[in-house]
């Protein structure tokens, strides 16, 4: 990504912090709010640079875009340990770094920024949840269907075969974030979230989204954003101006 | 030379160390294998509780080895296992999972207490695996949860609750998973003792100097404190449902005895249990929960009767 990056620390991890625009739009009060893009599921920073120069032109504060771990220029989490709620924990790694700051996430990452909205209220303004890889997780009850997993590598079948870290090298991400295509995701936990949060757009409408979607488009801080990118962070501009 | 330093490791009746050890690979994270028996036998797999590790079987281990080749697991974070800067469940799960997919052949795995449960869905995951399962009072905690007597349930939100999740996130390093200084041995049993107080001191002196670290100053606990330190979405009334999926046979243990954890009442457990397509019962008298530790030779002779020979 041609961004400058960062590392910011998340306990033993470092995450890739991505500066897209590293202070206000000129004309903009020089403490506008930052904006932090959230990418999803098995994605990176990079998804956002083709939305990149209208995101910029949307937003009057400094933007940045994080690759949680797992993901893109950041660590790997020794021993794979991946879920929504460490994800969010990635996020305010990033609160933590730069203090308060808006939040544009998709898929995985609109679930973290959902909980973030809500546990860090008075560091975050408000937040636009976008679809994307790892929106549903494994659905609202448990799924007792006895399949394998299909994200972990067997890295213990051959002890010839290669490490982790070998196999880290194959790879754009670690396929252990794929454990977040089967989380479970209760109504009334995203509900208990949502309602706690200060400002929550939701940039998608329909039968097709995830029972914790529709729950949290029913509660009372979220309103209805555009579906593009770009105007969903126009929406939640305009939201929290 | 320090106290600490100086202790010789104690001996117990029927206790034998494990005749072969090796670090399996898990997901990048070293995992701890403990064996006894005759390589060439059926594997058994074993998976210890919440805090404890590999070296509490060793009572149990050298007499299912008599027949089997025995494999007890460190679980990460815990004993000679890697730590890492979270432990979700399902990783866990995994590890289990790696471990029998290393073996040579189908495995029957049994598992005390947290590792009861992860024996479980271990065995739900890979049921090609799994030929039988048995659990030793691991049937998930009671429906009000993990709560502790005496101490009110937190009540605040879960927003509220997932902040301070947030916090201790922001503090996580290692030294933040290591648990305070103990002067010497004795500490550690009874500070076991306070826990689980149907443990002999002689066999918790055993137990614990397994369980910890000689230091400079004292003694620490091996065990990550971090391994309990999770956050996400969990209801008690999932447990029993989720083995709807499990195919293996499992023969479902508790003790006689009342203890201070398990085991739970019998209308909670056999409604759990009323899942399991495939299932045994067994008590053993004069046990509370850590069956296999207080009664070993009648935990074995169970096994040993219930699991089959090929």
């Amino acid at each position: 990504m041609s961004p400058r990056a960062r590392k910011i620390a998340h306990g033993e991890l470092e995450l890739a912090l991505h500066e897209l625009r590293s202070t206000s739009r000129s004309g903009a009060p020089a403490d506008a709010t930052p904006l932090v893009l959230v990418h999803a599921l098995e994605g990176s920073a990079r998804d956002w640079l083709p939305h990149g120069e209208a995101i910029l032109a949307a937003w009057r504060g400094p933007v940045f875009a994080i690759d949680l771990a797992g993901h893109g220029e950041s660590d790997w989490r020794v021993g794979g340990a991946y879920t929504p709620e460490l994800f969010a924990a990635d996020v305010d790694a990033v609160l933590a770094a730069i203090g308060r700051a808006a939040l544009a996430g998709a898929g995985v990452g609109a679930y973290a920024s959902l909980l973030v909205a809500a546990a860090r209220r008075d560091l975050v303004p408000g937040a636009v949840l976008l679809p994307g890889r790892g929106l549903a997780g494994g659905g609202a009850l448990p799924v007792a269907s006895g399949r394998a997993p299909d994200f972990a590598p067997e890295v213990a079948r051959d002890t010839r075969g290669g490490s982790s870290a070998q196999l880290a090298s194959r790879a754009a991400c670690d396929p252990l974030v794929r454990a977040c295509l089967e989380d479970v995701r209760p109504v009334d936990y995203a509900e208990s979230f949502a309602g706690a949060a200060r400002a929550l757009l939701l940039a998608a409408d329909g039968d097709d989204l995830p029972p914790w979607w529709r729950a949290v488009r029913g509660a009372p801080p979220a309103k209805a954003a555009p579906r593009e990118a770009a105007a969903a962070v126009a929406a939640l501009a305009e939201a929290i101006a | 030379m320090s106290a600490a330093l100086s202790t010789s490791e104690p001996s117990y009746p029927g206790a034998v160390a494990p005749e072969r050890t090796r670090a399996l690979d898990s997901f990048g994270l070293p995992i701890r294998l403990s064996e006894w028996g005759d390589p060439a036998a059926p594997p058994v797999v074993l998976c210890h509780g919440m805090f404890d590790h590999g070296r509490g079987f060793d009572t149990l281990a050298p007499l299912l080895a008599e027949r089997f080749r025995v494999i007890a697991i460190d679980a990460r974070g815990h004993g000679e296992s890697g730590w890492c800067d979270a432990y979700p469940w399902h990783v866990d799960v995994l590890d289990v999972v790696n471990v029998l997919r290393s073996l040579d052949r189908p495995a029957r795995v049994v598992g005390h207490s947290r590792g009861g449960g992860l024996a479980t869905d271990a065995a739900i995951r890979a049921p090609e695996l799994v030929r039988q399962l048995a659990n030793l009072d691991g049937f998930g905690p009671p429906p009000d949860g993990f709560g502790i007597p005496g101490v009110p349930r937190d009540a605040r939100s879960l927003p509220e609750r997932f902040a301070d999740f947030l916090d201790d996130r922001r503090r996580s390093t290692r030294t933040h998973g290591a648990s305070r200084v103990y002067a010497s041995l004795d500490d550690l049993v009874e500070r076991r003792r306070a826990q689980n107080p149907r443990l002999t001191r002689e066999w918790l002196r055993y137990f614990v100097f397994h369980a910890a670290r000689p230091m400079a100053r004292g003694w620490v606990w091996k065990a990550d404190l971090r391994a309990a330190r999770g956050f996400g979405p969990w209801k008690p009334e999932w447990v029993g449902p989720g083995w709807r999926a499990l195919r293996s046979p499992m023969l479902a243990v508790i003790g006689s005895e009342p203890d201070t954890w398990g085991p739970l009442p019998e209308s909670i457990l056999g409604d759990r249990l009323a899942n399991v397509a495939q299932l045994e019962r067994a008590t053993v008298a004069g046990a509370g929960h850590f069956i296999h530790m207080e009664q070993p030779r009648a935990t074995a002779d169970l096994l040993l009767s219930w699991l089959d020979r090929s």
